[in-house]
């Protein structure tokens, strides 16, 4: 395990290397990674201008959870960029000489690039998890501090479970794009609101199905005391489920690896 | 037990039937339909440590196939492979400890990175010291040329650079065993020599080599064993000097006549050999089967007609003989040996 | 105009081509929708907003992602990755109008995002219940704004990709660009619904024109000479943009001979 972490780290810092050599592009993506954050706070202070609170969240409570699903999103780009070549890799059958290596194949596909617009949404995501923390009547304890972390880990285990899931989906779809991991992630979007606003059939969805509500919603309804709040304390347990379900598919993705024809 | 082992090793690939356009991939969602391709048939193979063989075939014969086979890449439809004790598929990570393999038509340096980044996660992937990394460089740098390399970009490097970092990459860990996948692909002639002086070197420090190639040159000095496959069968096993011998039937023999003679002479004296005039009125190339006449009676036939003042024996190129074996005309002689089982599996086939 | 009409029909067969890669951004465009309206429907169930009730929003919104999706088919990518990857050279070489070629191209797009405007209007009559139907007045000044749209957007994203003579990526200008569009052409939220910091410059830049006017004739907050004066105002930014794009493209070839290409 040591030894795999070590291996990722490397690989992920030899990328960030090769990336900061172009200081201007990063900036260009830093800031752009911003702008998608700032888009979603105007959004809602705009709207929260008009009316008090949205389906019984005041703005302060929107923002924590709208920068909690921003800063998760951050930490794709950062830590799992990779995975998103995953799709073109199988296609070319690029696969071919990360399986002769001594090391896990997820690990060296995972840790294959890295997007610094991340930053942005990690500054961004960040600020407003800030203000929505400092405005909102919370509590604080030692216990409640502990929990909001866990659950903070938790949530980005999960998103960073369902990226890896959706572009391991690649081994059956087949083709150079990953139109599912696309997909997938970006429904996840919608779970940036109130998850009371959607209808029944797309809480449920978000719930049980694909637990995007998880990622942020739950994880901030329990810090903010809304109805049933104990919801949010499964977080960890679906985390685990994801990890599992993850790395299930991607081993049985990689069984079905057939290389390519040269 | 031999270093590899491969037994019936079989893999058959899946091709999905699809009718071309948008409504042949939609019609193939509701209604998957395969064709069965079979890459690689039943292919035995054993390989000792120390040996060099060479792994050759027409294209599409199922070469890089069955190389990824015995490296793990893919698992087997059937059959059994060991390496060093291992199964490559089911212990990976053990079985990629002992192995190099480089697919000349496809890099593994890292595309965005400095070549010297790629050596040092491949370091650190295969848990190399520190100071047996830098001797590895230092020897690999100099047979290889790679100095310039090292903080080149692997997207900007030419071909010629890429296969020599990659034959790094490949070899950094000194690897037990090394399976090379076309190692010369569209190389010019000074880069290649250097890539076939450096196989010699390997062969030469005792590392198991399997190379495929289709440029029979690579293997001249290079390996000793040969092993011929086509349509996924092996049609030939043996070493390199035995199957110039048995398949190259066709000797040639370019005589200096003492005087202008006319080729027809000749052929009276010589019937069932084929005699073409040179391009001088006295130079005369005699073609026969080696196995009908001897070199000994096409002489005494030529020196019935006329003195000879010089004569040349050609030797059977390679390139010569595996050209005719791929184009199914030395099968047909029935011979004893192992290759004769397996112009028999092809007759059968045709 | 033989040529051109040719580039245009094979920019329509390569979005078929890949017609995975247009349906992704589709997609995204598509939950940004579903979003969108779910916000609005929890928030407009008290009562109307700024002027917007629930059924003009929807209106509002779809055309909101109507223009949108106008010009995403064919994308600045291509644009931009054929400067970047070193083709702009041979495509100058053509004996044709660098502008309009790309300009041919972008409108090959066409046919493909009206299938999935149209899926998308649908989807929302369906699950929705109905849309807000302008009188034929508007629905004409509506169809004539819309049509302005496909010149401004290319215009715009012509301009953007232009960037690629000085930078290597394309990626965050491309978002950066689509950041700003978003917000100040009143996709994000309508403009009047913007604080005055932001609804100031909105007013004054182009992007207002790409959405806010189209969506201001659907759904007749502006008529009679308002309404003229708002199509006016969209023919003079698509006239200026393209002009303007002219005179950076100049600047821009300068830019690749002191690169050395
Ligand atoms: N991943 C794959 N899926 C389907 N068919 C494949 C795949 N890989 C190889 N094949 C088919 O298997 C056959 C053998 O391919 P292989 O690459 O082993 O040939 P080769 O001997 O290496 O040929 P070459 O000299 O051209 O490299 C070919 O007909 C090829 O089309
Ligand atoms: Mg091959």
């Amino acid at each position: 395990m040591r030894r795999t972490l070590r291996i990722y780290r490397r690989s992920l810092g030899a990328h960030l290397r090769a990336v900061l050599e172009y200081e201007a592009d990063f900036w260009i993506l830093v800031v752009a990674g911003l702008l998608f954050q700032v888009l979603n706070l105007i959004f809602l202070s705009a709207v929260f201008s008009h009316v008090p609170a949205l389906n019984g969240w005041s703005f302060p409570e929107a923002v924590l959870l709208a920068g909690t699903y921003g800063f998760v999103n951050g930490l794709g780009p950062l830590f799992f960029e990779g995975t998103w070549r995953l799709a073109g890799k199988i296609n070319h059958g690029e696969l071919d000489y990360p399986l002769i290596r001594p090391a896990p194949v997820l690990v060296q596909v995972v840790s294959a690039g890295i997007g610094m617009h991340g930053v942005g949404d990690l500054i961004g995501g960040g600020a407003m998890i800030g203000y929505g923390l400092a405005n909102s009547d919370i509590a604080w304890s030692p216990a409640r501090i502990g929990g909001a972390l866990l659950l903070l880990a938790a949530s980005a285990t999960i998103l960073l479970s369902l990226i890896v899931l959706g572009n391991a989906a690649s081994f059956w779809v087949g083709g150079n794009h990953p139109v599912f991991a696309m997909t997938l992630i970006r429904t996840g979007d919608m779970a940036k609101y109130p998850l009371s606003i959607y209808g029944v059939a797309v809480r449920a969805t978000f719930t049980v199905l694909v637990p995007y509500a998880f990622i942020s919603f739950f994880p901030a309804s329990w810090l903010l005391g809304k109805e049933s709040a104990w919801i949010g304390l499964l977080t960890p347990l679906v985390a685990v489920y994801c990890v599992y379900l993850a790395r299930l598919i991607f081993r049985q993705g990689l069984r079905r690896y057939d290389s390519a024809g040269h | 037990m031999s270093l590899v082992e491969a037994q019936g090793l079989t893999k058959i690939f899946r091709r999905p039937e699809k009718d071309p356009g948008l409504r042949g991939s939609l019609k193939h969602l509701v209604q998957r339909r395969f064709k069965e391709f079979r890459a690689v048939d039943g292919i035995d193979l054993s390989i000792e440590a120390g040996e060099s063989v060479a792994y050759v075939g027409p294209n599409g014969a199922g070469k890089s196939t069955t190389i990824k086979l015995l490296t793990g890449i893919l698992v087997p439809t059937s059959g059994t492979v060991r390496v060093a004790g291992a199964e490559p598929h089911t212990d990976r990570m053990v079985n990629a400890r002992n192995i190099g393999v480089l697919f000349g038509q496809r890099t593994q340096l890292w595309w965005d990175l400095p070549v010297r980044e790629s050596l040092a996660l491949l370091r650190d992937m295969y848990d190399l010291s520190p100071a047996f990394y830098k001797q590895r460089l230092e020897r690999l740098d100099d047979v290889l040329g790679l100095a310039d390399l090292l903080p080149v970009v692997a997207r900007k490097l030419s071909l010629g650079q890429r296969m020599r970092a990659d034959l790094a990459a490949a070899l950094l860990h000194q690897p037990k065993i090394v399976y090379l996948d076309e190692p010369t692909i569209g190389l010019d002639i000074s880069v290649k020599d250097r890539v076939r002086q450096f196989l010699r070197e390997l062969r030469q420090d005792g590392t198991t080599l399997m190379l495929t190639t289709h440029d029979l040159g690579d293997i001249e000095d290079v390996c000793e064993r040969i092993v011929i496959i086509d349509e996924g069968r092996k049609i030939f096993d043996g070493p390199l000097a035995q199957m110039k011998d048995r398949f190259a039937r066709v000797r040639r023999m370019r005589l200096q006549l003492a005087e202008p003679t006319p080729v027809e002479k000749l052929a009276e004296r010589l019937p069932d050999v084929e005699v073409v005039a040179g391009d001088a009125p006295t130079e005369v190339t005699v073609t026969f089967d080696r196995f009908t006449h001897t070199a000994g009676q096409i002489i005494a036939g030529v020196l019935d007609v006329v003195e000879v003042g010089e004569l040349h024996l050609d030797e059977p190129a390679i390139e010569d003989v595996v050209r005719k074996v791929y184009a199914g005309e030395l099968l047909r002689i029935p011979e004893p040996g192992p290759a004769r089982d397996a112009a028999e599996r092809s007759g059968e086939r045709a | 105009m033989r040529p051109y009409w040719g580039l245009l029909r094979m920019s329509t067969r390569r979005i078929l081509t890949y017609r995975l890669n247009s349906l992704i951004l589709w997609i995204g465009g598509a939950t940004f929708l579903a979003g969108s309206l779910a916000v609005w429907h929890a928030l407009l169930s008290q009562g109307e907003i700024g002027g917007y009730d629930w059924d003009q929003m929807k209106a509002y919104l779809l055309i909101g992602w109507a223009t949108g999706a106008i010009g995403s088919a064919y994308g600045d990518w291509w644009m931009a990755g054929r400067i970047l990857e070193g083709h702009v050279a041979t495509d100058l070489t053509k004996p044709l109008d660098y502008q309009w070629a790309r300009f041919s191209e972008h409108m090959g797009g066409l046919a493909t995002e009206f299938i999935a405007i149209t899926i998308a209007a649908t989807a929302i009559v369906t699950f929705t219940g109905g849309l807000v139907v302008p009188g034929p007045a508007q629905a004409l000044l509506f169809a004539a704004s819309f049509l302005l749209v496909a010149p401004l957007k290319f215009a715009i994203a012509y301009i953007t990709t232009m960037a690629c003579f000085w930078t290597q990526n394309f990626m965050g200008v491309s978002w950066a660009k689509d950041a700003i569009v978003t917000l100040f052409s009143g996709a994000l939220i309508p403009l009047a619904l913007l604080p005055a910091w932001l609804a100031g410059p909105a007013a004054v830049l182009p992007f207002a024109s790409i959405t806010a006017t189209p969506a201001a004739l659907y759904l007749g907050q502006a008529t009679g000479w308002e309404a003229l004066r708002l199509l006016a105002v969209q023919a003079a930014w698509v006239l200026v943009l393209w002009w303007g794009a002219r005179l950076v493209f100049r600047r821009a070839l300068r830019a690749l001979t002191v690169h050395g290409g």
